[in-house]
């Protein structure tokens, strides 16, 4: 946990591949987006949607990997979720008006739809899940090299309150 | 010393610099020590089948118009980056390092911001160092990023003295390593 802000940090390592979310505390979400042309109430709606500043990161996975996260579960109150994708939001932020300058900073800000990284390669981006504040659920993410698929869990991972 | 709650820091800045700090400090969560940043890689990506670049025509901060097509016969790093995003502005310094090591036998960088305005951008150069050098291109409706098929910021790319792409890096990059610039160093002049 982080001393100053109280975020949590839920990490795993596997097959190569290093998975980490880090709780974004609504304050800080909407700080950023209201920056960038939100208004108030728009960026509330993403503050409060449970968001993650994700990494993934091949360290050494045995050749390159690669991953979409409609291939990605949130296993909460005993179901299994997709997560919500990127252009689910971008749809809503059009319906409700939000300029178009603030919707390609929200674009560029997520965590990639869709990504191939070598060894060394890496990303972080915004995540939501949009479960409930104070939730918790686990991510089983998934990625593939050379048409085998691999699979990295983290559980018990909790939204900010 | 007296260290301020975060929260309190961000609240009591300007926009800008609060998104700076306060972005910069989500990137580092983890335990709050700089240490636990997640490190920049210390390695390119060799493309194996090179394709020729894109284009990309675009106006710099000081409304200079450059052309990727007129650079053929150098090495061209081209990074797509904004000045949120927490990797970018860590690895931008090692770009100008790199740049003042390498423009004399051939390098030339290009860094697009993506979707963001020249007062953004301006602002934020003041602010690194060492400050960047080389050309910084505004892609402000992120079709650039678009025609070169980048994802995720930051995203750079190596084009050879031919024009064709054959080194990429995906993610936050330490790019005056010696192991990376060991991979650069063919495709320039020799001292």
């Amino acid at each position: 946990m982080d001393p100053q802000t109280g975020a949590s940090t839920f990490e795993t390592q596997a097959h190569g591949v290093t998975l980490s979310l880090t709780q974004l505390l609504p304050d800080q979400v909407r700080a950023f987006y209201v920056a960038r042309g939100f208004d108030l109430a728009d960026a509330n709606v993403f503050a409060e949607a449970c968001v993650f500043m994700t990494v993934l990161r091949n360290d050494a996975a045995p050749g390159e990997i690669d991953f979409r996260l409609t291939d990605w579960e949130v296993r909460y109150d005993g179901a299994t979720r997709s997560l919500p994708p990127p252009e689910n939001w971008l749809t809503q932020w059009s319906a409700r008006g939000v300029p178009d300058a603030a919707m390609l900073a929200f674009r560029w800000a997520q965590f990639p739809a869709e990504q191939s990284y070598a060894p060394g390669e890496w990303n972080q981006g915004m995540l939501a899940t949009g479960l409930p504040p104070g939730s918790r659920f686990d991510l089983i993410a998934r990625w593939t090299i050379a048409d085998q698929t691999y699979e990295g869990r983290l559980d018990d991972v909790r939204c900010t309150d | 010393m007296f260290v301020a709650p975060i929260d309190r820091i961000c609240k009591g800045l300007p926009v800008l610099p609060a998104l700076l700090l306060c972005l910069g400090t989500v990137g580092a969560v983890g335990t709050g020590a700089a240490a636990d940043l997640p490190p920049l890689s210390h390695r390119l990506t060799v493309i194996e089948d090179p394709a020729p670049a894109p284009p990309l025509r675009l106006e710099d901060i000081d409304g200079v118009e450059h052309d990727i097509a007129d650079l053929k016969g150098r090495l061209v790093l081209v990074n797509f980056w904004a000045t949120w995003c927490p990797p970018c502005r860590r690895e931008m310094p090692s770009m100008e390092r790199l740049y003042q090591q390498l423009n004399a036998r051939g390098l030339t960088v290009l860094a697009v911001d993506v979707g963001e305005d020249v007062d953004t951008v301006f602002a934020f150069t003041g602010q690194l160092d060492p400050p960047p050098t080389f050309p910084l291109l505004l892609d402000t409706d992120s079709s650039a990023a678009q025609d070169w098929d980048v994802k995720g910021l930051p995203t750079s790319f190596v084009v050879d003295p031919e024009g064709r792409v054959i080194i990429r890096a995906v993610g936050g990059t330490e790019f005056d390593d010696a192991a990376a610039i060991e991979q650069l160093l063919p495709f320039l002049q020799k001292p």
